[in-house]
């Protein structure tokens, strides 16, 4: 029996379908667990955190989701070394649940990920994530090259990276930004930066590298149909682009 | 004996209806049935006076598998693993309520729309806006706020149900001013063995009626006769109460819980109905799903679940809380259906005193009967509750303004163009869509703005592909309602063919100002016979629709005629898809088209303050260029296409080479045609040099060239110069 991977749906949740869809087409045996199956959570081997508005992104985002009981069992399980994956709404809770950069306690975030800057609106752009740690750094990334560029959709109102001076240094100092925004030709500049993030964040890993939050979704660029640019012939439904993200965590899951 | 205070002045009945309840009767209404006639008799409600024109729309066709009639209507995607796929599609409009409340305004008509479309046992998998607004150049201006904030509140509602915004057009223009137009389509998938109808099915009789959602609140009283009235702005703080408020998380649940309880009802091969709750709240609903099937109702008010206490019975059966739907259930599936709603996903938990509660039954009286604490608060002849009533309004034959057919002087386009490209109805929309989610579900294939329609795979694990754009230009409307009308027909229609997909079905919604006004009626009837007309040539059918009327303020500012078209596209497979953007240095650019080079109602046109009429529509010339580039696409030699639309060819070769940019690939072109600002209709197409030929019936008018630049008749213009000048005026409005 493969090694099972939950898809977390919390209320407000909107992403869980091609979340799911995408781990499937990517060889992962993954199941959708919602809110009133919490319990059920602990069987699963790996956990991925979809996007969405859970709990109507009330107080901040991802803040009342990370009390949820179904985040007992995630923090339960990244404690035991299991793989935690948050996109967008995903990786708000975790920061919010102080899982990543973990650099605090439980529940006592030392970051976050908040209202876009200059401008306070949700704003939907194509960016690319570039890996800027060692693959192997993270398990999830293992099976990225280095320096992988990963085209993504960033859909968001709260995904600017705020912290003080202290955490950053300490988000720097301990290699916790695992990825940043990047231009297409794999250049880092400002223009890059969908939402004024603190350091051009894009993701964060955790110390022990098995929970990783992303904040764009790779899952939206995820299939040749999502491409315009594909190739003639290309097999429309098969996985690419952002999928490699989601390949190497099903790889990761399995080893 | 019904009981009850008697009736009041606040309703919207006229007095003629008056009588007739009480003739029928037999006695004066109680307070709960004369506010349950006033929002079912309403125009809102009713159709009362449109219905006579809207019977001219062509309904049925092959691809149609279900007519206006029901919440949304459906036509025929495709068929995969042999089952056969339904696209389900409502338009529907939120012009009064977003004139006063935009955010909220706006909100509410996505969350509705996109309930009609849910209730038709659809998974909801996309939305398309055209919108209406008056200046915005004025940052104080009214029409400013109204334009900033529908857009917001179409983002908060649509970004957080998780429901991709696939396509949409906005227009700019002093006609709404103070009335503007929020049309929303939404799109569903449905396995067309599963459809869910909007009225009970045969032998319901002492079936449950469970109503589902958000508590009733006092919220959105009167709404169906409000939005059968003309705004007046004094009467804008009496009007605000009868908006809505949008709860989009709840939404959110009832949306994914309502997935759930359709795939039990399959698993347990049960029908049932399911229907939106809109118009004259839980009694229009409960009236409509039980009398449409042939039965009556009994219903117990006291059941609802309310938001606060103390609420009068007519309040709680005729206000318009959103975020409910209403089921009707054999008794023996009614204990899952409120396990996965109450349990399995929470409702209570989700939103203060949100479920699911059985509030009554059908009866095979045709009865409709309402009780109160103990007391029967109505008790009517259902079939005359719900019945046709017709009302027939004086019209005047809509008056073409036939201006003096100018003839088009020497157009400096060096000039020209960057002011056309500028334009507040040529200029980039990305400022406004940038704020929607339109890639949420992973399905996009044309992304948002990037080409005339956008695109879906829309089965998961199939190549289907489903696309959708709208048309309908206030520029035309205001010179002839019926050429008009025609014309966002087929542009709609165009603006499909030119992604690759093959046009599948209409809808419609017509918004127009005081239908008691003669002149402003004739409008709305000679666009319904343009509709009607322009659907027939092009063989396709309209499956929804919706009427706006009475928009118009009380100053007596009309808006410009405007019937507001959407076309519904098939692709067998998105590998077939025409992407975005010039392909390549050394391709053939071709006209395919055949319009008259006029150039009433252009851009161009206001530009040089020109005047002129609108041709008419040439409809065998559109049918042989549909035909040109539908079998350039399936010969494979069409490497990119544009719908020629505002700002003319030259526009959309411009947002060719833009494209082309954005994709990484730096092609310019040289274009060499007699007036490419004129809105020439047809299609701008890109084929390779050595197979041009190959394509007959159309023109060559230029060639692609490796530079960044575009060459028109002589003068040379710079790419990315144009890319500034086209994209920066709404990043103004829309930071």
């Amino acid at each position: 029996m493969s090694r099972r991977i939950a898809v977390l749906v919390f209320p407000g949740t909107n992403s869980e379908d091609e979340t799911l869809r995408l781990l499937r087409d990517c060889g992962g045996n993954a199941t959708c667990v919602h809110w009133s199956e919490a319990e059920k959570l602990q069987e699963y081997d790996a956990y991925v955190l979809p996007g969405g508005f859970a709990y109507e992104d009330r107080i901040r985002a991802g803040a009342v989701a990370a009390h949820d009981r179904m985040m007992d069992a995630v923090i339960s399980a990244a404690g035991a070394g299991k793989l935690v994956f948050g996109i967008c709404n995903g990786a708000q809770i975790l920061l919010e649940a102080g899982l990543v950069p973990g650099t605090g306690d439980v529940r006592r975030p030392t970051a976050a990920f908040t209202g876009n800057a200059p401008v306070p609106h949700f704003v939907c752009r194509h960016v690319y994530l570039k890996l800027v740690v060692d693959p192997q750094r993270c398990a999830i990334t293992a099976g990225l090259q280095p320096s992988a560029l990963i085209p993504a959709y960033s859909a968001h109102g709260e995904g600017r990276l705020a912290a003080d001076a202290r955490h950053l240094e300490e988000i720097v100092a301990g290699e916790h930004l695992a990825f940043v925004y990047a231009h297409a030709d794999g250049r880092v500049d400002a223009d890059a930066v969908p939402n004024g993030s603190a350091l051009g964040c894009a993701g964060l890993v955790n110390r022990h590298g098995n929970v990783l939050a992303v904040m764009p979704h790779p899952e939206r660029d995820g299939w040749n149909f999502n491409h315009l640019a594909r190739a003639e012939g290309d097999d429309v439904l098969a996985p690419s682009g952002g999928a490699a993200i989601f390949q190497s965590f099903v790889a990761a899951v399995s080893a | 004996m019904v009981s009850g205070p008697p009736r009041r002045p606040n309703v919207a009945l006229s007095s003629d209806e008056l009588d007739t309840i009480v003739r029928r009767l037999g006695r004066e209404p109680s307070a709960v049935e004369l506010h349950a006639f006033d929002a079912q008799w309403s125009e809102h409600c009713s159709y009362k006076s449109s219905r006579r024109h809207l019977r001219k729309l062509p309904t049925n066709g092959a691809r149609v598998v279900l007519g206006p009639g029901e919440d949304a209507g459906i036509v025929h995607l495709g068929e995969h693993g042999g089952r056969r796929y339904g696209v389900v599609v409502a338009h529907e409009s939120h012009n009064h309520p977003s004139q006063v409340v935009p955010f909220e305004g706006a909100a509410t008509g996505i969350g509705g729309v996109v309930r009609d479309v849910l209730c038709m046992g659809a998974e909801v998998v996309g939305v398309a806006d055209p919108l209406r607004f008056g200046r915005v150049e004025d940052p104080h201006a009214y029409a400013r706020y109204v334009a900033t904030a529908a857009v917001d509140g179409i983002s908060a509602y649509a970004n957080a149900i998780g429901v991709p915004n696939l396509a949409g057009d906005v227009y700019f223009d002093e006609g709404f001013d103070e009335n503007c137009l929020i049309n929303v389509v939404a799109l569903g998938i449905v396995e067309e063995s599963a459809i869910v109808h909007s009225h009970a099915p045969p032998d319901a009789d002492g079936w449950d009626v469970v109503l589902v959602g958000k508590a009733t609140d006092p919220s959105g009283f009167g709404g169906a006769s409000f939005s059968s009235l003309t705004l007046d702005s004094a009467d804008t703080a009496a009007n605000k109460g009868a908006v809505q408020v949008p709860d989009p998380f709840l939404e959110n649940v009832l949306m994914r819980a309502s997935y759930r309880v359709f795939a039990h009802l399959r698993d347990r091969r049960v029908t049932a109905g399911f229907k939106d709750l809109g118009a004259g709240g839980i009694m229009g609903c409960s009236a409509e799903i039980a009398s449409s099937g042939g039965y009556g109702a009994d219903l117990n008010l006291d059941e609802v679940n309310v938001a606060i206490d103390g609420m009068t019975p007519e309040v709680i059966a005729v206000g318009e809380t959103q975020e409910r739907l209403l089921w009707v259930l054999p008794p023996s599936i009614t204990p899952d259906v409120l396990r996965i709603y109450n349990d399995e996903f929470t409702l209570p938990h989700v939103a203060f005193n949100a479920r699911a509660v059985v509030i009554g039954r059908l009866t095979s009286e045709k009865r409709y009967v309402l009780r109160h604490r103990g007391a029967i608060v109505m008790d009517v002849e259902i079939d005359f509750l719900t019945g046709r009533i017709d009302d027939e309004l004086p019209y005047v034959e809509a008056i073409r303004h036939e201006p003096e057919h100018h003839e088009l002087p020497a157009v400096d386009v060096e000039n020209v163009f960057p002011q056309i490209l500028s334009h507040r109805d040529v200029c980039s929309r990305e400022p406004l869509y940038r704020r929607y989610d339109w890639v949420v579900r992973g399905t996009t294939v044309i992304p948002r703005g990037a080409s005339d329609a956008g695109v879906i795979a829309a089965v998961p694990g199939s190549a289907l592909g489903l696309a959708v754009a709208v048309a309908g230009n206030p520029r035309y409307g205001r010179i002839d309602a019926r050429t008009a009308a025609e014309l966002a027909v087929s542009e709609s229609v165009r603006r499909v063919i030119a992604v690759g997909a093959r046009p599948v079905g209409l809808t419609d919604c017509l918004n127009f100002g005081n239908p008691h006004k003669p002149d402003r009626y004739g409008e709305f009837v000679a666009a319904t016979d343009g509709l009607a007309h322009a659907a027939r040539e092009l063989g396709l059918a309209f499956v929804s629709g919706n009427v706006s009327l009475y928009n118009e303020s009380k100053s007596g500012g009309g808006i410009p005629a405007s019937a507001i078209v959407a076309c519904i596209g098939a692709l067998s497979d998105v590998a077939k898809t025409v992407t975005p953007g010039l392909k390549r240095a050394g391709s053939a650019l071709l006209w395919v088209g055949s319009r008259d080079l006029a150039v009433g109602g252009s851009v161009l046109a206001e530009v040089l303050g020109l005047e002129g009429p609108l041709p008419p529509v040439d409809y065998e010339g559109e049918r042989a260029a549909i035909g040109i580039v539908q079998s350039a696409i399936s010969s494979g030699v069409l490497l990119s296409c544009r719908a020629i639309g505002d700002g003319g060819m030259l526009t959309a070769l411009a947002r060719l080479a833009f494209d082309a940019h954005a994709n990484g690939r730096t092609i310019g072109a040289e274009l060499d045609f007699g007036n490419p600002l004129c809105e020439a209709g047809g299609f701008l197409c890109e084929v390779s040099d050595d197979q041009w030929l190959d394509v007959s019936g159309a023109l060559r008018v230029g060639t692609t060239i490796e530079r960044p630049s575009l060459v028109v008749n002589g003068t040379t213009f710079d790419v990315s110069a144009l890319h500034d000048i086209w994209s920066r005026p709404l990043g103004e409005i829309y930071p």
